[in-house]
């Protein structure tokens, strides 16, 4: 940790540790307001959350340590809390004060840290949140008896309300000053304790052992005389059929809210975006500025800012699900299904998510609390099918794929397809996560006990921060990244840009479309369409959207897709596939633009019914060069999207990926197994769908 | 006899957590200590993890982390 902002030694450090889902980000706000810092430990992807306070005129470095249930480490979470409170972590002060967080509900198994904390000699304050819900509960705690039990201040707080807070912030200041000998017990149980135990395990005994004595007659449980809405609830939630219906429908209102809700903002955002570039547009004399600013700047100033609604909208529910003791829950139902690919239950909502976005499902690998199944979960998260990919299915599905019935009159081929492929993103998905879990990641099993906290009501002010936080954490982080990719591509798809090239480039393609056209019968499906386009060639906008194609075609992106063209033959494409594929590398949605600008159709948007309709009749009607063998049939129509279900086209995703790992190996990594299965699979399904074919 | 052999709904007294790895440890850390009482409340569907309460909150482990834990008699 750096010396406070202001230069001053006068701050004291005060650590807060707890188990999770005791309220101690709840805790956290009330203490300390927004926080001054989060980032990562350094050389761990472990969250580092620090805050500045004055009580009493005293300014307190609060340091949000990660929930742990003990001070025997067992994840990467773990060690950076019990390195920090030892005093061993490189660059953290050792905190002059430990704020135990305590959940009331809960007592006995939350004194266990507790009391393990009270063992390391500094000085110590227990906080007992949630004594609200527990006082529902009929249990009532003597906290002063306790506290002299224990030899250290114990404070009942309900921290929205601000009850308790002063008096904690007392209870600090003055344990600093009158320091007390930390309490003895735990050995006298530990003479009690079989001796066959491990020294860890007798401990763990003892504790417990002592920890019942300490509460006898400290925690009182009185049955309330109504039971309490919150227990009722978890009734409903852990029944067989209800707690299985409500998840479904859980999952199903956040997914759609990401897919469907978020859209219309997201319109809002591409339609704000579009009159700025309007505005400046007008501002700025055509030339190489005003497509630096427009196409570089701009377009990824668009592509980042576009993001967000899915970002927040995820989060508010993951905050909200977090809020009330859920995502545990949803993690329990479905484990089973993701621990047979070596993945557990908690990664179920990322990858649910990555279906609409990979990017906020990515992010929302943060709550996963082992490092192992976050960071195969990030790995396979953008194989999910995204809302990106889906315009290049339809188009292609629509345009290539035979609308014939598939045994059933009502089951068309297109939809079997366009299911297909969602299906081969899932199972490829499996497989890889089985592969990495069972190879890279082997290694000793994670325990997989989690708490299951019981139904209580989300505090809205730690659910807006949890969304502000990612918002502003992908806009500061990953943002700045996004809009330097999109320039650097921006300038490989501008330069080098020289008119007599263009000139003659178009020149040449009317001699092709001329000659083409004296070789097609009247009655070819072709022949409009070619002599459609060559009489485009004499209109205006037909002749700049030739030289707009020309252009792409003779920068470095289209001279890289023309030396990619011996990788992608193998998978039945032409050099301007390539093009298209290379140049959709920021994202994949804009291979369909791409396609159009390449196929001389400019800048159409290809999502529309007419540019959709004009890019379908131009890609049916391309040939090889210089033959009459079309370019696109079935199996090649298969084989794009077979390539762009599994590709990582989506330069935000990597820059994600990149940032949530704090390290730049796994965007490559990402990148490299993607585009070599993505290859092979196109490969496969070329070669076979040829072969049935023919 | 196991906890993953308790019927759902029915207590069971702990006996033993076998093994001296750091799952063992955390099961115990979590309070499946010798002498404990348990509930197993119920499990997730296609043979999930198990929902137990114990010390007056709910825990869930796996199956195979369940078996390690003896029950007594």
């Amino acid at each position: 940790m750096s010396p406070p902002p202001d230069g001053s030694s006068a701050a004291i450090v005060v650590a807060l540790v707890g188990n999770p889902n005791t309220g101690k980000s709840t805790l956290f706000s009330a203490l300390a307001g927004i926080p001054t810092r989060i980032g990562n430990y350094p050389g761990v992807t472990v969250e580092e959350k620090v805050g500045r306070f004055t009580h009493r005129g005293q300014a307190i470095d609060l340091i949000d340590l990660p929930g742990t249930y003990s001070l025997v480490p067992k994840s990467p979470d773990e060690q950076v809390a019990v390195d920090v409170l030892r005093g061993q972590f490189p660059g953290v002060p050792t905190p002059d004060c430990v704020v135990v967080v305590a959940d009331a509900t809960n007592l006995e198994r939350n004194l266990y840290l507790a009391t393990q904390a009270l063992d390391l000699g500094l000085p110590t304050v227990i906080a007992l949140t949630l004594s609200d819900v527990a006082a529902e509960k009929g249990i009532t705690i003597d906290a002063e008896e306790l506290g002299r039990r224990l030899s250290c201040p114990v404070i009942r707080l309900v921290a929205p309300r601000r009850s308790g807070i002063e008096s904690l912030g007392d209870a600090v200041l003055a344990v600093m000053k009158s320091p007390r000998l930390p309490p003895q017990g735990l050995d006298t149980h530990l003479a009690a304790v079989d001796g066959r135990h491990e020294p860890a395990a007798r401990e763990a005994i003892a504790r417990y052992a002592w920890i019942e004595e300490l509460l006898a007659g400290v925690v009182h449980r009185q049955p309330p005389a109504h039971r309490p809405l919150g227990e009722r609830i978890d009734d409903l939630l852990t029944n067989r059929i209800w707690g299985t219906l409500v998840f479904a429908a859980t999952m199903l209102a956040m997914f759609s809210s990401i897919f469907w809700l978020a859209t219309p903002l997201m319109d809002g955002i591409s339609a704000g975006m579009d009159a700025v570039t309007g505005w400046v547009e007008g501002l700025l004399p055509e030339g190489a500025i005003r497509s630096l600013v427009v196409d570089g700047v701009l377009a990824g100033v668009g592509g980042v800012v576009v993001f967000v609604p899915q970002i927040a909208m995820l989060f508010l529910f993951v905050a909200v699900l977090e809020g009330c003791g859920y995502l545990s829950r949803a993690a329990f139902l479905m484990d089973r299904l993701l621990c047979g690919v070596g993945l557990g239950g908690k990664s179920f909502i990322p990858l649910l998510s990555s279906f609409a976005c990979a990017i906020p499902g990515i992010m929302a690998a943060r709550t996963i609390e082992n490092p192992r199944d976050r960071l195969l979960t990030i790995l396979v998260a953008p194989l999910m099918s995204c809302s990106a990919r889906l315009p290049v299915y339809l188009l292609l599905c629509g345009a290539f794929v035979p609308n014939v019935a598939v045994g059933v009159s009502w089951l068309r081929l297109p939809a079997v397809v366009l299911a297909g492929m969602y299906a081969v993103g899932v199972v490829t998905a499996a497989l890889v996560a089985l592969v990495l879990s069972q190879t890279i990641f082997r290694g000793p099993p994670q325990p997989f006990v989690m708490e299951l906290p019981g139904w209580r009501w989300p505090r809205w002010e730690v659910v807006l921060e949890r969304v502000r936080e990612a918002v502003w954490s992908f806009l500061q982080n990953a943002g700045t990244l996004i809009v330097a990719v999109s320039i650097v591509v921006w300038a490989l798809a501008s330069y080098p840009h020289n008119d007599s090239v263009i000139d003659a480039d178009v020149a040449a393609h009317r001699e092709v479309l001329t000659a083409r056209l004296a070789g097609l019968s009247t009655d070819d499906p072709d022949q409009t369409d070619v002599a459609e386009e060559l009489a485009s060639l004499d209109t205006d906008t037909g002749l700049a959207a030739a030289r707009r194609g020309a252009a792409q075609r003779q920068s470095l992106l289209g001279q890289m897709g023309k030396l990619v063209e011996p990788l992608v033959r193998p998978l039945g494409w032409d050099w301007r596939l390539g093009c298209a594929a290379i140049a959709s590398f920021p994202a994949r949605e804009v291979v369909l633009g791409t396609l159009a600008v390449i196929y001389n159709l400019g800048d159409i948007d290809p999502g529309d019914e007419e540019g959709g309709t004009a890019l379908v009749r131009r890609l049916r009607a391309a040939t090889w060069d210089g033959t009459n063998r079309k370019v696109f049939t079935l199996p090649v129509a298969l084989s794009i999207m077979v390539f762009f279900a599994l590709c990582a086209q989506c330069a935000s995703t990597l820059v994600v990926i990149g940032r949530e790992t704090n390290s730049w190996l796994w965007p490559v990594v990402t990148f490299t197994y993607m585009t070599v299965l993505a290859w092979l699979a196109a490969f496969a399904t070329y070669q076979i769908g040829t072969w049935l074919g023919g | 006899m196991s906890l993953e052999q308790v019927a759902i709904g029915s207590v069971a007294r702990v006996a033993d957590v076998s093994g001296s790895d750091s799952t063992s440890l955390r099961l115990l850390e979590m309070g499946l200590t010798p002498g404990v009482n348990v509930r197993v409340v119920g499990t997730a569907p296609l043979g999930g993890p198990l929902e137990l309460e114990l010390r007056g909150y709910r825990l869930s482990i796996r199956r195979h982390e369940a078996a390690r834990v003896a029950i007594a008699k």
